[in-house]
């Protein structure tokens, strides 16, 4: 039970410590006038008259204590509970086949935890969908105590893997077995609404908006389904893409922009990320996030003369990856192959980290209480001595 | 009215004191101190032959009974004695003590003065008094109830400050003190010009006797902490921690004593200290005491 300052910087406030040396010092420092003729006598050479000296120590040290208490509080001192005894853990990745990973190693069942969030008993039901198994990882690995092993067993093709390869403090032991790693239910083609909203009188852009429905149509035949009106008409609840070919748009797009839409715009101006350059390499269509949305901005009208792409055989496939969005990142691998490798480097800096604490705020509140209690005691009765 | 120069236990011890000196006083008239002078008297000196022009009741008849020759009986002369109170009044007499603040050196020596008056008085001796300070103050020497009352006035009105005075001013009392008086020197004699004074006088065959007067302050060194002390004549200070210097300073003040009174013995001058704390007839009594007088008469 050693004790550690979980905000060192508080002691700073130690620097106090010089207001009670001061008012302790500097009264001291007046100097008592006596007429005394027998002057020359008082040895010149001894001189030492400015000796560090405290008046009323004991009250002087009681307010240190004070001020000490009082910076230790501020630096949050507490006291670490010992770590359990390492007891021997075994995660269980959701997916690894369960008589195959229990045979894996020889651990009492209180040691079986799922690999998912919060670290359920492996009594309990395996978690569905699919776990950030990289993250969840790196996270088992940070809990455990020093000097313990990470017991991993593993579905041979596993999931929830992120862009970094997983690296481990502790001793590794990696048990693949067989079995894969829930994925994300794949989702079937759900019926996509497209809202075309046009300026009044404008033909031409909802027209070519027909021809990209009915382009995507015919590959996924009756996923789009399209709601063409002018601009004004409020958009219906079930609309998750929406071409806007009014020069002008109300804050209500914005709104359905930013509740998670995908909108075409034909604004000029707008400002974003490149996502087309045409053949001289003058950016054509501009991609920008609107809170949970996305905005695709094309220069100009939505008409071949001022977009020439929209001629282009490959457009309305372009355009619909650039609505939909990218695609999610690959995460599954081969267990095998993506084994932890060990981080020395990191074992001193999880040292420290999310380690069991007792502070002792209270405790320090209540001897602080006292300590003050103590000292207008003391200095108070003091006075009334002197005086 | 009280007396509030001489404590009454002080008077009433004073009754047993004399003042006396070492060298046989030459004066004239009729007085208690032995002279050198032959004549009528109690103390027998020697016998001499008669010369005519001798009173024949001088003549010692039971001699001439025996011898068949005229012998004239010959006795010592008592003679009055002239003595001389000079009192230190400079600015370092104002020292008094912190435990006994209403009563400073000047308090102590205007009572020792007033003790010594009375003395004299009762013996019937004439006698003057000196104030040695800005202004240097003279009453010139008489006797009788009159002249103790002038000095006391005079003792009582005097306030302490300023220097020893020079050498010029004071060299009128050595024409003032004839020789062969007793001085009763009453200072502190932290002034060097005080002590050469009392020395000069003493080689020139007056009777010294000095009394050397010491704060408790300064014979215990009773101070704590850091203290700014002051010299009253001169205004010097000097800023020290007095627990620091107390050792040194006892040392040294005790030392500086011992190297007085040698001195002092060494020019025939009694000497005795007087503590601020102890009562007035305390000094004087080991001042003229008989036995030391008379230890001291044997150089």
């Amino acid at each position: 039970m050693s004790p550690l300052l979980l905000a060192p910087l508080g002691l700073a406030a130690l620097a106090a410590w010089l207001l009670p040396l001061l008012i302790h010092l500097v009264r001291r420092v007046e100097l008592e006038t006596t007429p005394f003729a027998a002057l020359r006598w008082i040895g010149a050479r001894v001189q030492p008259q400015r000796r560090l000296r405290f008046e009323r120590p004991w009250l002087l040290l009681l307010r240190l204590l004070l001020l000490g208490l009082l910076a230790l509080l501020l630096a949050r001192l507490a006291l670490e509970t010992p770590p359990a005894a390492p007891s021997a853990r075994v995660y269980v990745v959701p997916g690894a086949d369960r008589d195959a990973a229990a045979a894996a190693f020889d651990v009492a069942d209180a040691g079986w935890h799922w690999l998912a969030p919060g670290f359920p008993r492996l009594d309990e039901p395996a978690p569905t969908g699919p776990v950030a198994v990289a993250s969840l990882l790196r996270e088992a690995d940070a809990r455990l105590p020093a000097g313990a092993t990470l017991r991993v067993v593993v579905p041979r093709r596993l999931g929830g893997l992120d862009g970094e390869r997983v690296g481990v403090a502790h001793p590794l032991e990696w048990r693949v077995v067989d079995g894969e790693s829930p994925a994300a239910a794949a989702s079937p083609a759900e019926p996509v609404r497209v809202a075309v909203r046009h300026a009044p009188g404008d033909a031409g852009g909802p027209r070519y908006a027909e021809a990209l429905v009915a382009a995507w149509n015919a590959r996924e035949p009756g996923r789009y389904t399209l709601d063409v009106a002018p601009a004004g008409t409020p958009l219906d609840a079930g609309a998750s893409w929406l071409f806007w070919l009014a020069p002008t748009r109300s804050t209500e797009v914005d709104d359905w922009i930013r509740r998670g839409g995908s909108a075409v715009l034909v604004t000029a101006g707008e400002d974003g990320d490149p996502l087309w350059r045409d053949a001289t390499g003058r950016v054509a269509a501009r991609e920008r996030r609107i809170g949970a949305g996305r905005a695709i901005a094309l220069p100009g009208a939505f008409t071949p003369e001022a977009l020439p792409q929209l001629l282009d055989p490959a457009f309305p496939a372009d355009l619909r990856a650039a609505l939909a969005g990218p695609a999610p990142a690959p995460d599954r691998a081969d267990a095998s192959a993506v084994q932890p490798v060990p981080r020395t480097d990191a074992a001193a800096a999880l040292a420290g980290i999310d380690r069991p604490v007792r502070t002792l705020d209270a405790w320090l509140a209540l001897a602080i209480a006292a300590a003050a209690l103590v000292e207008r005691l003391v200095a108070v009765r003091r006075r009334e001595d002197g005086a | 009215m009280a007396d509030t120069l001489i404590p009454p236990d002080v008077r009433a011890r004073l009754r047993g004191l004399r003042l006396a000196t070492r060298m046989p006083a030459g004066g004239d008239g009729l007085g208690q101190h032995s002279s050198r002078s032959r004549g009528a008297g109690l103390e027998f000196a020697q016998y001499r032959a008669y010369e005519p022009g001798d009173e024949p009741r001088r003549i010692d008849w039971k001699l001439y009974a025996r011898s068949d020759r005229y012998f004239v009986r010959e006795a010592e002369r008592d003679s009055p004695l002239t003595a001389w109170i000079v009192l230190d009044a400079t600015g370092s007499m104002a020292q008094r003590d912190r435990r006994e603040a209403e009563r400073d050196k000047l308090d102590a020596a205007r009572t020792l003065a007033a003790c010594t008056i009375e003395l004299a008085l009762q013996q019937g001796d004439r006698f003057g008094l000196v104030m040695a300070g800005d202004p240097l103050q003279v009453v010139p020497a008489g006797s009788g109830a009159r002249q103790r009352d002038r000095c006391r006035l005079a003792l009582a009105q005097r306030r302490s400050g300023g220097g020893w005075p020079s050498d010029a001013a004071l060299r009128p009392l050595f024409e003032r003190m004839a020789p062969g008086s007793l001085i009763v020197f009453l200072s502190d004699f932290f002034d060097a010009a005080a002590i050469d004074l009392a020395t000069r006088l003493a080689l020139a065959r007056r009777e010294v006797a000095s009394l050397q007067l010491i704060a408790s302050d300064e014979h215990d060194f009773p101070f704590h902490g850091s203290h700014r002390f002051v010299e009253q004549e001169s205004g010097a200070e000097r800023r020290v921690d007095a627990d620091g210097v107390r050792a040194d300073f006892l040392q040294r003040f005790a030392a500086a004593r011992a190297q007085l009174a040698q001195r002092f013995a060494s020019a025939g001058i009694r000497h005795a200290e007087h503590l601020l704390s102890e009562p007035a007839d305390a000094p004087l009594r080991r001042l003229f005491d008989p036995r030391a007088l008379a230890a001291g008469g044997a150089r």
